[in-house]
């Protein structure tokens, strides 16, 4: 049955949508053309009522952090806004909650975006002293925050036993990029096995496109050897595209030899390179 | 030679036409053969592309994670399309799961849609093409990385990223690996907005002046109150029924109740993406109108709103300028009720406006060029998923491609920002941060919680 616009049937059994054109994930929304309304705020249960904590300055918020007598909630809120607001004065007490299985998230949330180098001092005190999933929270942050001086430690996780913990330091090893992270990462390639393969697989993808600008021969280097049929097949053809986009392939690679045959001998059009 | 005259009717010369073009477009694969073995083409045939897993020659294998409400519209149209075959669900809530499977089966009649808890038993599938993805707004953005790191292309409900960071990173992940994305903007395939963009684009309304975009709900969210409350403890249900860890994804953790999926999304900023609810779409069209999809807004300052502490906004204008001159207007009133998801465009010999209801209000200088028959005329839905299949084919980008979704996404977070902050701030689109405006490039990201991660070089930009 081709389709037209217009005549796409919907599937007999199928449950009736949403109406249409409502907008995408439409849920509760209003109809067509209605006015925007105030909804009536939830009732809020008042050991979770943040909006005081919210509205504090930054050194009441580092306050709460601070006080053993907080709440996990109170903590929360108050990480939540100082990711936005906190200072110098807030990364310690936040690093404090990176061992905590609930707080962590949020201390990690409030340290990510702080542009202090401080910060970045803190997480890699704190790495080799965690373990499982909060030890993977603080590689993903030194990841996203690119922290170069971190590259040894997570290096060196890239072999730990824990398969999601020495993925996690792959990707972030890519991220953070460089020569010293592409080393790693080749290296890496011929000593994983999956689940972490792949990962390092795409870590060094990502490290090749960081270099493509710097140093350009490494990048095709690491591209090279990704474009291999022994890699993930996601990531070969990246890589293959990369190299397409980046030249013919160099001397030396292997040439097809010229149409031979009656068709060829026949062909007057030049199409397969006889040009007559 | 009657019979054959008497054949070609108007409408069965159209049915001629369509089984001659299907017929044209067979590629070179013996019938009957299995998907994807390919067989050398004939002699003055042109022979299929076959790019990773894509078995185009054949039906196009779809996966599902996370549909409901929205989702399940999306999977009426892609199951009425014979080119695709749908094959696997996913989903954290076994109810869904259930659903998904039995609406998939009773039409294929048979029982093989195969269902999973976890979405990574999908994407590890090597023979599945490609993704329906309609799980809430928060998860958008990583399983649009998991599905391009696993080279499947997918079709994802919007808002596509929860923050200006994760906007980048996805539509980085979907050019490194070279898979197909489309947003679920169906808006862009639909005639009063094709039509409107399209008087834009021509000069029709002359030199643009301003664009506008109908952000009238996501507003529970914008300030202060999102972020503000629990709802209170409950005993977290068996995961096997509904995996509430799953359900947080890159969340941050809260203790659980059922208020949060059941129907307080919306009313919470870690779950929700604010004004992106409705600026995902019309943002779009306004920035497909004013072309400038490739870039973002370099001022955006608030007007007139009540932007009170208690997380409930009302009557709001954000005003936002392109490097050009031309202004973006975010703003919740003042529309001529054309539907929802209105957008205005202005210029110095006209203006258009439209909504969802399909009419165009047009200047009276261009009530001419109307069409004649105004409101909808065809599913969108169907349309744009129409789109989305014939993109997987031909390798090419669709209208609400990754890239575009994500300037969609930047100006509409930019301008979310700005109404959290309550002022003026200034984007600097090449350089992709605030400029002189520390607190607000720290809202640019959203850390997320362990263990997930995304990978990607954009990262604290």
């Amino acid at each position: 049955m081709a389709q037209t616009p217009g005549q796409t049937q919907p599937p007999q059994g199928a449950p009736q949508a949403t109406p249409q054109g409502a907008p995408a994930s439409g849920q509760g929304q209003p109809p067509a053309g209605a006015k925007p309304v105030q909804v009536p705020r939830p009732t809020v249960p008042p050991e979770f009522d943040g909006l005081p904590i919210w509205k504090m300055e930054p050194a009441k918020l580092l306050a709460l952090v601070k006080d053993p007598a907080s709440t996990v909630f109170q903590k929360a809120i108050a990480c939540k806004k100082l990711a936005f607001v906190g200072g110098r004065d807030a990364i310690q007490p936040m690093a404090a909650l990176l061992s905590h299985p609930q707080l962590s998230c949020y201390a990690r949330f409030g340290l990510e975006p702080n542009p202090d180098p401080l910060v970045d001092d803190v997480l890699r005190a704190a790495l080799p002293k965690l373990k499982g999933k909060l030890q993977i929270g603080v590689i993903t942050t030194i990841g996203v925050r690119k922290d170069a001086k971190a590259l040894d430690a997570l290096i060196g996780l890239i072999n730990d036993s824990d398969a999601e913990v020495a993925g996690a330091a792959a990707a972030s090893v890519g991220m953070i990029g460089g020569l010293q992270a592409a080393k790693a990462l080749q290296s890496a390639l011929g000593g994983t096995k999956p689940p972490v393969f792949p990962v390092v697989a795409r870590a060094c993808l990502i490290c090749a496109e960081g270099l493509m600008a710097g140093n350009r021969p490494r990048a095709l280097e690491l591209y090279t050897q990704l474009s291999a049929t022994t890699m993930p097949g996601p990531v070969r053809l990246a890589a293959l595209r990369n190299l397409n986009a980046a030249g013919p392939a160099p001397p030396g690679a292997k040439a097809y030899p010229p149409p031979t045959g009656e068709a060829a001998e026949n062909d007057k059009s030049g199409f397969l390179g006889r040009g007559r | 030679m009657a019979e054959e005259k008497q054949a070609v009717t108007r409408r069965r010369f159209g049915r001629a036409v369509a089984q001659a073009g299907a017929a044209a477009a067979v590629p070179a694969v013996l019938a009957g053969t299995a998907s994807g073995q390919i067989a050398t083409p004939a002699p003055g045939q042109v022979g299929p592309v076959l790019v990773g897993n894509y078995a185009m020659v054949d039906q196009i294998r779809v996966g599902g994670i996370g549909i409901r409400g929205r989702g399940m519209a999306d999977l009426r149209m892609m199951l009425g399309d014979e080119r695709v075959k749908f094959v696997a669900i996913a989903d954290i809530r076994n109810s869904a799961r259930e659903m998904v499977k039995s609406t998939v089966d009773n039409y294929y009649k048979n029982n093989d849609c195969v269902m999973y808890k976890d979405p990574t038993e999908i994407l590890e599938r090597k023979d599945i093409d490609a993704l329906l993805i309609a799980t809430s707004d928060r998860w958008h953005g990583p399983m649009a990385m998991w599905a391009a790191q696993s080279g499947k292309d997918m079709y994802i409900e919007k808002p596509g990223a929860m923050s200006i960071a994760e906007s980048y990173a996805m539509a980085e992940n979907v050019k490194r690996y070279g898979v197909v994305y489309q947003s679920g903007c169906q808006r862009k395939n639909q005639y009063a907005f094709e039509f409107a963009v399209g008087l834009a684009r021509s000069g029709k309304l002359g030199r643009l002046l301003a664009v506008h975009a109908d952000t009238a709900i996501g507003l529970g969210t914008v300030d202060a109150g999102g972020h503000g409350w629990w709802a209170a403890d409950a005993p977290e249900p068996d995961p096997l029924v509904f995996d509430w860890d799953k359900w947080l994804g890159p969340c941050l953790w809260r203790p659980y109740n059922s208020h949060y999926a059941d129907r307080g999304r919306g009313e919470f900023w870690d779950f929700h993406a604010g004004l992106l609810e409705w600026a995902s779409h019309t943002v779009a069209m306004a920035q497909w109108a004013a072309d400038m999809e490739h870039t973002e807004p370099v001022e955006y300052e608030p007007e007139g709103g009540i932007f009170r502490g208690d997380g409930l906004i009302s009557r709001y204008t954000i005003n936002c300028r392109y490097a050009n001159g031309i202004k973006l207007v975010l703003r919740n009133h003042s529309w001529d009720l054309l539907g929802s998801c209105s957008n205005r465009f202005e210029g110095t010999e006209g203006w258009v406006e439209t909504g969802d209801s399909g009419r165009i209000a047009v200047s009276e200088n261009l009530k001419s060029l109307l069409p004649t028959r105004q409101g909808k005329r065809y599913d969108p839905t169907a349309e744009h998923i129409r789109e989305f299949i014939q993109c997987i084919r031909s390798r090419t980008p669709p209208r609400a491609n990754a890239e575009v979704t994500a300037h969609t996404h930047v100006a509409s977070h930019a301008a979310w920002i700005c109404a959290q902050l309550n002022r003026k701030v200034t984007w600097d689109p090449a350089k992709r941060m605030f400029i002189n405006d520390e607190e607000a490039n720290r809202m640019r990201s959203r850390a997320y919680r362990e263990p997930w991660r995304m990978e990607a070089l954009a990262t604290n930009m």
